[in-house]
């Protein structure tokens, strides 16, 4: 690629389970301000916009970039939109890196945002099944989501126990995030005992629908210095899928997560990644999500995830924390989370993370993705 | 790369879908203040800082983004910039008198009588509050006088949420291989895949090219009503839009013949059995609907577990 790019400002609104004082555009507009501000910049200094969010049944508005554009004063600039279900905000990421590091943008905003509260979200996200096949008997993404944990359970060890760790560290950790709405720590005990929703899914395995946006600025490396000293460089980034209905696809490792990662490994010069990474934040829409990422990101082999949690390695104080920000555990608003885990690496090695820094971070590992484990990406960052 | 015979056109039938769904719709503080106002009969707009008035009020400039300095009560009169006509009713751009924009509306009236540069007035519909269709319409208003803007310093508090509901008809083209997969459904009870080139096991849903090896699939092959559970889940949630009521099992079904899942449900009646009982490796059979099949894979009622 031509030039190297960095992530010089971020912004993420206050997410809450439902925000009645603003629009879609709006909700927009406060993380959109609040990435320029902390990038010294204004909208004149930007020259493209990537707007990402869900599919448009969340919200009911088609083309929403056309309103974002107008509340965010965006006119004339060029701007599209970027939908990859819960990998949005990271495909828009990826879609903003690519202008900048080809050259056609010196600095690219990518804004991510979702308003799960205005419309039914499994019902919508079924959608994105084959009308003829499944979509009448789908349940969103979790029904297929918990089938996934249920064979892992069995083959790789991915025990209830071990998921309800995950979901006990990131909500402890949400705790010090300033923009996370759930805030409340649970024992172990208290996940194996809350409602099933799919089971093995309970309701304390599952994060909260959240209403938020999250907002990035993209720089190349020469104009990065107007915004800040420690920029974030971006040292790899892939996004990689797999089909739907084809034979042979694993329930095991996540197949497009584990490409992304060797090409992303591969740029970003990683051979260890226990070893070299200092921070990591991934997505995880459901608590058993974040076993399956550990052995398809390589940080333990496969069928090691539920010790590697249980050790306490991916506390804040393990040598290899995982989700500092408390993940999509504290706030939810999916369309927005690709970009709101790039924020919370980039303010780890930038050394001023609002939630839990990571003392002396250097290299943070990024995942995020859509689907059950058909859509999945990492990035690496660096100061 | 892919050769195709060449193909014409034909009237096939459609797979009739729908897509219904309620939501709660937020509209921000400048559109709920001016929906609010509604019922009041007023028309907010939104002053912003250099000097431009736009009605409905935003909360942003289009054009410079700066966010709105304060409300105010546009007048009822204005003139047409722009119109059209839809299924019998004319559609306008209505530029407010005092405003800097221009909004889409009906306007009641002779299409005759409509042309640029009209001067129009608001006409109210008693019944209607919280929407823009408070506004019946635009009548033609000739000689109204131009109106002027003033402030409003205490409008009503903004509505956060409103109703809304979408509901959208499609009518799929199922193509040669879902339409050959569902003629064999309804007509026959039978879930026939095709082969893919090297292998007999069946691809299900039938496909043109087998998506591991990139080639064109082979012949078609009937699979069995008896599978295996690779996944499942026991859903114990209720949620908008679901067929069946809980508790119930998703799986992920891969038939004897075939190299694919297929999503179905088993019926249950204890959770717990289940969680004990139902899991990958277990064996089920296929009951097919006993009414008549309409040819989709909800003729398949359910799956059962099955001794073996």
């Amino acid at each position: 690629m031509g030039h190297h790019v960095a992530i010089v400002g971020v912004g993420q609104t206050h997410h809450a389970r439902r925000r009645t004082d603003v629009s879609q555009a709006g909700l927009v507009r406060e993380a959109v301000d609040r990435a320029l501000a902390d990038a010294n910049l204004e909208m004149g200094d930007i020259d493209t916009v990537v707007v990402a969010s869900g599919p448009v049944l969340f919200g009911a508005v088609n083309h929403p970039e056309l309103w974002v554009a107008n509340a965010i004063g965006a006119k004339g600039k060029p701007i599209f939109r970027v939908t990859s279900g819960g990998g949005a905000g990271f495909a828009g990421a990826l879609a903003g890196y690519y202008q900048v590091a080809g050259g056609y943008a010196g600095r690219t905003l990518v804004v991510a945002y979702d308003k799960l509260s205005e419309g039914p979200l499994q019902y919508s996200i079924s959608t994105l099944y084959d009308p003829f096949w499944g979509r009448e008997f789908a349940v969103g993404i979790m029904g297929f989501s918990a089938a996934y944990w249920r064979a892992r359970m069995d083959a790789l060890g991915h025990t209830e126990e071990a998921a309800a760790m995950v979901s006990v560290k990131n909500r402890r950790n949400a705790i010090a995030n300033p923009y996370a709405h759930m805030k409340k720590e649970v024992t172990v005990d208290d996940v194996l005992n809350s409602k099933p929703l799919c089971w093995p899914i309970k309701l304390l395995d599952v994060p909260p629908i959240s209403d938020g946006a999250a907002a990035i600025v993209l720089s190349n490396e020469k104009l990065a210095a107007k915004s800040t000293q420690k920029p974030a460089f971006i040292n790899g980034i892939a996004y990689c899928c797999e089909a739907d209905n084809a034979a042979e696809r694993s329930l095991m490792l996540s197949e497009p997560l584990a490409l992304a990662a060797k090409k992303v490994y591969r740029a970003a010069g990683i051979t260890n990644p226990r070893r070299q990474f200092d921070v990591v934040e991934v997505q995880e829409p459901y608590s058993c999500f974040e076993l399956n990422y550990y052995e398809s990101l390589g940080l333990c082999p496969p069928g090691e995830a539920a010790q590697l949690v249980a050790s306490g390695a991916t506390d804040l104080d393990g040598d290899i924390p995982v989700n500092p920000s408390g993940g999509c555990m504290g706030a939810n608003p999916i369309g927005a989370v690709g970009v709101v885990r790039l924020i919370e690496g980039a303010t780890q090695v930038m050394g001023r993370n609002e939630s839990n820094q990571i003392k002396d971070a250097k290299l943070a590992l990024v995942q995020s993705g859509g689907g059950w484990a058909n859509l999945r990406g990492c990035a690496v960052l660096s100061a | 790369m892919y050769s195709a015979p060449e193909s014409m056109p034909l009237d096939m039938p459609t797979f009739h879908a729908e897509i219904s769904l309620p939501y709660t719709l937020t509209p921000g503080g400048a559109a709920g203040t001016f929906l609010a106002e509604m019922k009041n009969r007023r028309i907010v707009g939104s002053r912003f800082a250099n000097g431009e008035v736009v009605a409905p009020a935003q909360d942003f400039s289009a054009s410079d983004g700066e966010p709105m300095a304060s409300f105010v009560e546009v007048p009822q009169t204005g003139e047409i910039t722009a119109f059209t006509r839809v299924d019998g009713t004319i559609i306008a751009f209505i530029k407010l008198d005092g405003c800097a924009n221009e909004f889409p509306h009906r306007v009641l009236g002779d299409l005759d009588a409509v042309r640029i540069g009209q001067r129009v007035k608001a006409e109210w519909d008693d019944g209607v509050e919280n929407s823009i269709l408070a506004i019946k319409g635009f009548v033609i208003a000739e000689d109204a006088a131009v109106g002027t803007v003033s402030d409003l310093p205490e409008p009503e508090e903004a509505i956060g949420s409103l109703d809304y509901a979408l509901a959208l008809p499609y009518e799929h083209a199922y193509g040669p291989y879902y339409g050959r997969m569902f003629d064999e459904i309804k007509g026959f009870g039978r879930v026939m895949g095709v082969r893919t080139a090297d292998g007999d096991d069946a691809l299900l849903p039938p496909r043109e090219i087998d998506d591991i090896s990139h080639t064109p699939t082979g012949t078609w092959k009937t699979c069995a009503d008896t599978g295996t559970i690779r996944g499942c889940s026991i859903i114990n949630m209720e949620f908008i839009g679901q067929t069946k009521k809980p508790p119930y099992v998703y799986a992920e079904i891969v038939l004897d013949g075939a190299s694919t899942r297929l999503i179905h449900l088993i019926e249950i009646d204890d959770v717990e059995f289940a969680k004990k009982n139902i899991g990958p490796g277990t064996r089920v059979r296929a009951i097919w609907t006993d009414g008549e099949r309409k040819g989709s894979m909800a003729d398949i009622e359910r799956f059962e577990v099955i001794e073996e």
